[in-house]
């Protein structure tokens, strides 16, 4: 009963925020700001709803809040709570308006296309800018744990380097430290409990042992991050404070704790629509809306018709038009069928290729569309000819390109063979593996209006173009109607 | 159709193991690599192969607990099965037992699907194209208590050290019994083999599998808590007979109490 007060309560608190106000906050570290229990941002399709379950927030000393390192950065600054605690390539050309790109989220380290760059000018910043890219640099070739090198299948070579970054001799790949330049989008800082249940002792897609949080020596989820390089919250954290934000010296125990209590307990959704209204009315479709988020039990396989995975919107059914919209949406997602065809660890992992099956196949976590299982698939978005850079040579094009050899003993990428091109390697860059080349972690589909562009490249600038690169890649066949309805049920996650 | 040439070896496997020319008659088993094909139904998709004019059926899609794994386009498949007599299925004449090995490297010849067509049905599926109707059995409870010394058997696909779904629940149970039981032996013994085709062409494993398909069920074990694990393999290929290949590509896991 108190849930469904509180629900109510919430709906007519967004009904009224909703008619009056639309606003985009950037948090700076330090400000003291005191984060309210329920807090609603302008979306591109209504409102944006932010919950910390816990209450409200004092961020005044805050870890999350404060920056730890050395270049003015805080967890805040690329998860913020206006842009569903990420942070949208919009939200970042405003702030460098403001800031006359002084923000330090612009630092050269990562906020820029490479830091040997005349930091100063808008167009070293453009993967930032134009597409929500920080520069995630990592150390190649990949090691293990304890530091000893993990044997790698490939070899890589720079095809193209528009950056400047992987054929730098002070950054690159050929460097003191060797070193490989990706370019990807952070991911949401909330709805974490259903980021990191599920993990199994064995990986369903690889045969092989998962990660253990250190801490506990438990198996992980491995759906952290682009390329589940981290296990843990905890190990995330710390990355982030010395690589990010470039500390000297490890936070202390108390500060990660606190990060991670604050992490744990913030639930993000879409609130409102612009013709729509409240989403998480009761009576409504009972999966929409943050408290939902907080409400729902993590870990759960939703691929099913008896308990799917963003609830039951049949209650929208023959409603108005957005609603009814946003519920053929739900159906298509749920059910429409096509031919899930050349997704390494999908069609490779023993089901077969192709297979008949619905977007739910894949987005089958409960609650935010993840991969139940460890979550990196190759759905195609970074390797040629499917990539979503030009399909032929463009000087448009701002992304790197490696060239992937895979030795003749290991296995191939299962459906490109022994020679990948690719903008982005992805999980094969920490696994060492060929057949991993280009297989990127699932994201969250929830606040998907408020944080735009999309993919881990941030290529797609809409949820249409989202929706248009699967009709593509898929041969789905989507007519336009469908393509609305499941733009508008994205936009309502 | 005639049997393939031995294109396959040669790009494949560097002829490891084809030693007998000339075809041998072998019953009711078929062995063969071919191109699979994916038929369209108006429930779920058959899987097909063909080998020497004539078409056979491998089975269904289903969900990642079935037994059956379907082949994959793009990649031609070492199909091992038994011809049981009776009425087509899909098209196709039925194989049952069915070993299914997707062959690694990529051949874009192999690219056939076809639509659905009136009076050709898949037989009644578990799980339809869409969302599953059941809960998937994730865990198998054994059918009857455990006791004594146990074996436990993983089986791979050819060429592959790939732990699929029924090798990992193999695997899980194997040590929810080691620990169970207190083991004071848990004995693992990796071996490869060879598939002797219908057409007379042997195909061998690669060297060095044995070893890889015993330390990966090793470390799985160990990392499962498992202790007093000893690792051993056997480097020579297993025989072949087009009866019971499938069933030498294996791990043994041996568990005394």
């Amino acid at each position: 009963m108190r849930r469904t007060l509180l629900t109510f309560g919430i709906a007519l608190t967004l009904s009224a925020q909703y008619q009056n106000s639309f606003k985009a906050t950037w948090l700076e570290p330090g400000r003291g700001d005191v984060l309210p229990e329920f807090d609603a941002f302008d979306s591109s399709s209504g409102t944006l709803g932010v919950l910390n379950a816990s209450g409200s927030v004092k961020t005044d000393g805050h870890p999350f809040f404060t920056a730890l390192g050395t270049n003015g950065r805080a967890c805040v600054t690329c998860h913020q709570p206006t842009w569903g605690m990420s942070v949208s390539a919009s939200g970042l050309a405003d702030r460098w308006r403001a800031t006359d790109g002084k923000d330090p989220v612009f630092a050269a380290f990562d906020g820029s296309n490479c830091p040997s760059l005349p930091q100063e000018k808008e167009s070293s910043h453009s993967l930032l800018l134009k597409r929500g890219l920080f520069r995630i640099p990592i150390a190649w070739p990949p090691r293990n744990a304890d530091g000893s090198p993990r044997p790698v299948e490939f070899t890589i070579e720079v095809v193209r380097d528009p950056t400047g970054c992987n054929t730098s001799r002070e950054y690159g790949l050929k460097s003191a430290q060797p070193t490989l330049s990706v370019y990807r989008r952070p991911r949401m800082a909330a709805n974490l409990k259903y980021v990191v249940s599920g993990g199994t002792p064995i990986v369903l897609k690889t045969g092989m042992l998962a990660d253990v949080d250190p801490e506990t020596g438990r198996p992980v989820s491995m759906n952290l991050m682009t390329d589940a390089r981290e296990p843990s919250l905890r190990t995330q954290a710390v990355s982030a404070i010395m690589g990010h934000e470039q500390a000297k010296t490890t936070p202390s125990r108390q500060q990660i704790e606190k990060i991670i209590e604050f992490e744990s307990q913030v639930y993000v959704a879409q609130a409102a629509h612009i013709f729509g209204g409240p989403l998480a009315v009761p009576g409504g479709p009972p999966g929409l809306g943050p408290a939902a988020l907080r409400d729902r039990r993590a870990g759960v396989l939703g691929d099913n018709d008896y308990d799917p995975v963003f609830g039951d919107f049949k209650a929208w059914k023959g409603s108005d038009y957005y609603k009814s919209s946003v519920a053929r949406g739900a159906d298509i997602f749920m059910y429409r069928q096509f031919w899930l065809r050349d997704a390494a660890h999908i069609n490779s992992i023993g089901l077969g290729n192709p297979i008949k099956r619905t977007c739910a196949t894949c987005h089958n976590s409960q609650m935010t569309g993840q991969d139940l299982s460890a979550g990196w698939v190759d759905v195609g978005t970074t390797n040629f000819p499917s990539w979503t850079e030009p399909a032929t040579w463009a000087e448009t094009s701002e992304l790197p390109v490696f060239k992937i050899t895979c030795s003749k003993d290991a296995d191939p990428h299962p459906y490109l063979g022994r020679v990948v091109y690719s903008t982005d390697p992805g999980r094969a860059l920490i696994s060492g593996r060929c057949a991993d080349v280009g297989s990127i972690v699932m994201q969250q589909l929830r606040g998907l209006a408020a944080r735009a562009p999309y993919f881990a490249n941030g290529s797609a600038r809409s949820l249409r173009e989202v929706v248009d690169f699967y009709d593509r890649r898929f041969d789905m066949k989507l007519s336009d109607e469908e393509k609305e309805d499941l733009v508008n049920f994205l936009g309502a996650l | 159709m005639l049997p393939r040439p031995p294109r396959f070896c040669v790009a494949l496997y560097a002829c490891a193991g084809l030693l007998m020319p000339g075809a041998a008659v072998l019953g009711q088993q078929r062995s063969f690599i071919s191109c699979p094909i994916v038929r369209d139904t108006s429930t779920v998709p058959c899987f097909l192969a063909e080998d020497g004019g004539e078409v056979y059926y491998l089975g269904i899609q289903q969900d990642i607990t079935s037994d059956f794994h379907p082949p994959q386009l793009k990649h031609e498949v070492l199909v091992e099965g038994t011809v049981v007599p009776g009425p087509r299925v899909c098209g196709g004449i039925p194989l049952q037992p069915v070993s299914i090995s997707v062959v690694k490297e990529i051949n874009l010849a192999c690219n056939t699907l076809l639509p659905a067509e009136p009076g050709i049905d898949a037989p009644p599926a578990l799980r339809g194209p869409g969302p599953s109707s059941h809960p998937l059995e994730l865990v198998r409870a054994p059918r009857q208590p455990l006791t004594g010394r146990q074996e436990f058997t993983v089986l791979y696909s050819f060429n592959d050290d790939y732990l699929e779904f029924g090798g990992n629940r193999v695997v899980n149970e194997a040590a929810s019994y080691a620990k169970q039981a207190g083991a004071t032996s848990v004995k693992v013994a990796g071996y490869r083999a060879t598939s002797l085709l219908s057409n007379g062409q042997r195909l061998t494993e690669k060297a060095g599998l044995a070893e890889k398909r015993a330390q990966n069920v090793a470390t799985l074990l160990r990392g499962l808590g498992v202790a007093a694990v000893t690792v051993d393999w056997k480097s020579e290929a297993e025989p072949g007979d087009g009866r019971t290949d499938p069933s030498r590509r294996r791990v043994s896991i041996v568990v005394t109490p």
